[in-house]
């Protein structure tokens, strides 16, 4: 990722000045009932700084819609919650981040442990070459979560079953999961990171590879999802982060300019760099 | 944000849509105050022609109402507008909706001048309508101006006419009593009088509703039904 990047139009002098001028974020960062904490994060690929001082609550039982250009940092704040950037040699986080106030990049803490509980789900469906059963069976196998065939026969069931997807694969649980549409591919997905049970689920722009039904399926199962865990999703529709999160963040160019409720944000947005963006006018 | 900055979207057709419904807007509320304006003339001058035109040029102002609300409506299915655009967008559906209501008052007052005309009645009494008229155009055109300029300030002190207005209202109530009381013969012409006042007090009201939807527009902040003390302190710019 490029800091430098802006695709957000030529710019004008006002809101490069109000950017320059943005000393912190505008409204509360936190929460009262916050699952993940981050406080004062920087990140760096090499010399290039992503990300600036951004601190930023993810709460329990809420979906948090992180928006903005492509470039501002928001995919690589998103892979920071689950340490994913630890597998991109020239990356370094600096700050703090904390999930049920654990320090998530304390050397005692197993990532592999921690993406149980903080779950990922992707732009693209990334289904394993292996049956629909295998593919939700494959991270409670790996994690010992179930102790004999039938606990492993729930767990996938289960899964499948929140992810809103049983009904349409019950009968065809050995079929490979590749053979699934791009909706049910990303419904799997989704099944796949429930059954770990994590605590926290992030989404990097989960739809953007799926057609209007397969969307509004997965929105409606994003809704249905917030009542058990915290999720975070990164999207560039400004349309689905209205319609399926409580709190919305605005990143640009790596700071975190504004982050507020969802229905403020998107009738009154106070900061002019969020008015321009999510109103699509140069900025 | 206290400025629209229309023309700033990245789409130019977006800009242009919004700056054609603005100024749509702007047009329907000079002809509704030409009509507001010529009614009232209707009334003191007692032109039956000038109240007859006002009446039958009332489906002008309908047919604005509805064109502009269509387009409004195909802005929010196509553009999905928000923050400023879609605020602004709102403020125009209800802006015209009282507008329009402005219009049906202005019609009255013009059926009314025709039929005062007609019986050739009590000339003397319209004249009393003179002074709360001219206090209800004066209003009406600074909240229009305060629309057209996005001006908050000139909104809320707009707004607090109203009661003056109320009470000019108040006490022409009172004449009109007291001249039904003396001159029981004019029942029905003073009723009509009276009627006007009233329709020129509903458009004191709609014009309050204009300058409440200003304040939503630029700040974003419902003001209808909230304490006028406190709207004043926590909107109006401070005298530096």
């Amino acid at each position: 990722m490029n800091t430098q990047t802006t695709t957000s139009g030529s710019g004008t002098s006002a809101a490069s000045d109000a950017f320059d001028q943005l000393k912190e974020t505008v409204g509360d960062v936190t929460v009262t009932d916050p699952k993940m904490c981050a406080r004062n994060v920087d990140v760096f690929y090499g010399d290039n700084q992503a990300i600036y001082d951004v601190s930023l609550d993810i709460g329990n039982n809420e979906v948090i819609a992180m928006i903005g250009p492509s470039g501002c940092g928001k995919s690589t704040f998103l892979r920071c919650l689950n340490r994913m950037n630890d597998s991109i040699p020239s990356c370094r986080v600096s700050g703090d981040m904390s999930l049920d106030g654990e320090d998530l990049y304390s050397t005692s803490l197993d990532p592999v442990l921690l993406r149980a509980r903080v779950g990922m789900v992707f732009q693209k469906p990334n289904p394993f070459a292996k049956s629909i059963y295998d593919n939700v069976a494959y991270g409670p196998r790996i994690h010992g979560l179930a102790s004999n065939r039938a606990e492993l026969d729930d767990i996938v069931i289960s899964s499948l079953q929140k992810a809103g997807l049983h009904e349409e694969v019950h009968d065809r649980l050995d079929a490979p999961g590749t053979s699934l549409s791009g909706g049910q591919q990303q419904r799997l997905c989704i099944a796949r990171t429930i059954a770990v049970s994590p605590e926290v689920i992030l989404m990097d722009e989960p739809c953007s590879a799926l057609d209007p039904i397969a969307t509004a399926r997965i929105e409606e199962l994003i809704d249905e999802l917030r009542q058990n865990y915290a999720i975070a999703i990164v999207t560039h529709s400004m349309q689905q982060a209205a319609r399926v999160s409580q709190r919305t963040a605005y990143f640009h160019l790596g700071k975190l300019v504004e982050v507020g409720s969802t229905n403020n944000i998107f009738t009154n947005p106070q900061h002019e760099l969020t008015e321009n963006y999510i109103t699509g006018r140069f900025g | 944000m206290d400025k629209l900055h229309l023309d700033q979207h990245i789409s130019q057709q977006f800009n242009h849509e919004l700056e054609d419904i603005r100024n749509r807007v702007l047009a329907m509320g000079g002809l509704v105050e030409q009509q507001v304006d010529k009614g009232l003339t209707a009334l003191l001058e007692s032109d039956g022609d000038l109240g007859q035109s006002v009446a039958t040029a009332d489906f002008e102002v309908n047919a604005m109402e509805v064109e502009i609300d269509e387009e409004c409506i195909q802005i929010l299915a196509r553009r999905q507008p928000a923050a400023s655009d879609l605020r602004l967008i709102v403020t125009v559906i209800k802006v015209i909706t009282d507008l329009e209501r402005i219009g049906d008052e202005a019609e009255k007052m013009g059926r009314f001048a025709v039929e005062l005309a007609e019986a050739n009645a009590a000339t003397s009494y319209r004249k009393e309508l003179r002074r709360l008229g001219d206090l209800v155009k004066s209003m009406l055109r600074d909240a229009l101006d305060a629309f057209a300029r996005l001006d908050v300030d000139a909104a809320i002190k707009t707004a607090a006419r109203d009661e003056d207005i109320n009470a000019e209202y108040q006490t022409l109530q009172r004449l009109l009593a007291t001249h039904l009381m003396e001159d029981p013969r004019q029942v029905s012409q003073l009723l009509k009088i009276t009627w006007c006042a009233r329709a020129l007090e509903r458009i004191g009201d709609h014009s309050v509703n204009i300058c409440e939807y200003v304040v939503y527009l630029v700040k974003g902040r419902d003001i209808r039904h909230i304490n006028f003390d406190q709207v004043q302190s926590e909107f109006l710019s401070k005298p530096n």
